[in-house]
Order: structure tokens, then sequence, then C-alpha cells
């Protein structure tokens, strides 16, 4: 069923996800984004994830569960990188609005993001805005 | 890490194959980038790759710079600006524009860019990071 964009109000959660971030997944973003920087590795050698691998799977449940329209466009994006993310690790990714407005003939949405490992601790935060067409 | 001082910048090109795997690796298969005939009737009268791949590169040099501090304390704000086209080479390139020394460790903020071969800017932002300071002998 098509989601009605003006019902949806500032502080409704709209995306509560939980993937796997891979040796597999980290290979393709890698080669996606043609990464050529050093690998990084944790204090034990195991191989981290790229910070922006992690962004944008914080971003994968919100594109599904808000039924993004085709011809919608990403205006802005802040991120914050508060731990770093094991290659493996099991990520919950939560989504919420933050606002949501109608300028002529878009709709502006402000998405907030945060994504937390199987601890329960944050490893990002971040904010996605958004333009639909209205 | 001065005052001023540029980042290694990054020379990469967008093809339509990269976009279609950065769909793949995100889950974002909005038709505006991959679908053809989608994209000849949209406002750009092409596909465009995802703002969040030319962005990448932004995290690329911002990592190359400062390591696995990067990965732990690092932030970032993009605004983009225009769209990227299968086909464009985009230039990524930062300075340090304020350094913020505690007793352990310096907070360092970047102005970020990236550009087309137009030199139309595609995504512009600030990066910052907290570096620890090296241990003194005396620690």
């Amino acid at each position: 069923m098509p989601l009605d964009y003006s019902l949806l109000e500032s502080g409704n959660e709209i995306s509560n996800q939980t993937y796997t971030l891979g040796q597999k997944e980290v290979a393709l973003y890698l080669e996606a984004v043609q990464d050529k920087s050093s690998r990084e590795f944790d204090k034990s050698g195991i191989e981290l994830s790229p910070p922006m691998a992690v962004a944008a799977l914080s971003l994968r449940g919100v594109v599904v569960d808000l039924q993004i329209p085709g011809g919608t466009l990403h205006v802005g994006q802040e991120m914050e990188f508060l731990n770093s993310v094991k290659v493996g690790e099991t990520l919950r990714c939560v989504a919420s609005l933050a606002s949501n407005n109608v300028r002529g003939e878009w709709r502006f949405m402000v998405v907030s993001l945060i994504v937390l490992n199987s601890s329960g601790l944050s490893v990002m935060k971040g904010k996605s805005t958004i333009m639909l067409p209205a | 890490m001065k005052l001023g001082a540029d980042l290694i910048p990054i020379k990469k090109m967008i093809t339509m194959d990269q976009i279609r795997m950065y769909a793949d690796a995100s889950g974002d298969y909005n038709p505006i980038h991959i679908n053809e005939a989608f994209g000849k009737n949209s406002q750009f009268g092409r596909n465009i790759g995802h703002g969040m791949m030319a962005a990448a590169t932004i995290s690329e040099i911002m990592a190359e710079s400062f390591g696995t501090a990067w990965y732990n304390t690092g932030k970032m704000k993009m605004r983009f600006r225009s769209p990227v086209y299968p086909g464009d080479e985009i230039q990524t390139s930062g300075q340090i524009k304020k350094l913020e020394d505690t007793t352990n460790s310096s907070h360092i903020t970047c102005t970020v860019i990236i550009t087309r071969q137009d030199g139309e800017v595609i995504i512009s932002g600030e990066a910052s990071v907290k570096v620890d300071k090296p241990a003194s002998a005396g620690d």
C-alpha cells in the first residue's frame, strides 16, 4: 500500500532494520566507489568497515520502508562516525522523521539516522535531507 | 598537519557500471540512477550517480589522511549541489581550515569539495576529525 507522506510527522520511526556488513558487502562497496585508501584494522587485527559503507547501510532501510519514489533527490547529508565497525558486524539501522514540509512542487524530508552495533553501542548517527516530488 | 594544508586530492571516473554496482551495494535502485528511459525523461535528461557514491571520495581522502581516527571520530556535513553523470571525471579535494589543540588531541576541520571536469561543484561541505597526540617521552 503506498504511503501517504502528508501523514508522516516529525518523530515517527520510518525504518528499523538489521543488516550484517560482511566481507562480501564491503568488497562490493569498495569496488563500487573505487576506494583505494589503505584498509584499517583494529588492535586485534580485524579489518574495519569503511565508514561510508556503514552510512550507505543506514540509508538502505529508508529507501525501502519509506517507499522512496523514482525522481527523489538526496540534497544534503550529515554524518558522525562514533565508533569503528568491524567487517562482519551486525548493525541495527534506525531512521526517524525529523521534518516533513512541502515547498512548491517538492516535499522536503529530513531523516535522522542512528546505527547501533550488536552491543547496542552507537556507531554512527546522521541526518539526510531528501526532496521528493510532492 | 598545518592550517591551510591541502589533503591529497583524488580523481575518479564515474561510469554506469559503477552506478549499478553502487545500487547493489547500497540497495538504492531509484530509477533516476539506473533506468535509462527514466533518466531521459527526468529534469536531468539522463541518469545521475548516487550522491553518496561521490561523497565516498571525501571519506576516502579523510581516511587516507587520518587513518582510524576518521573511522572513530569523523564528522561530515555536505550539500549535494549538482548531479554527477556517467562519464564525468570528478576531483575531490580538501584543505585544513581550523585546528583546535587540547592537551591530548587535535580537532581538525577541513573544507571539502568535489568538482566535475568542467569545474562545476557537485558536493561541498566540511569534514572534521579528532586526532590523538602522540604520548610525550615523559608519559
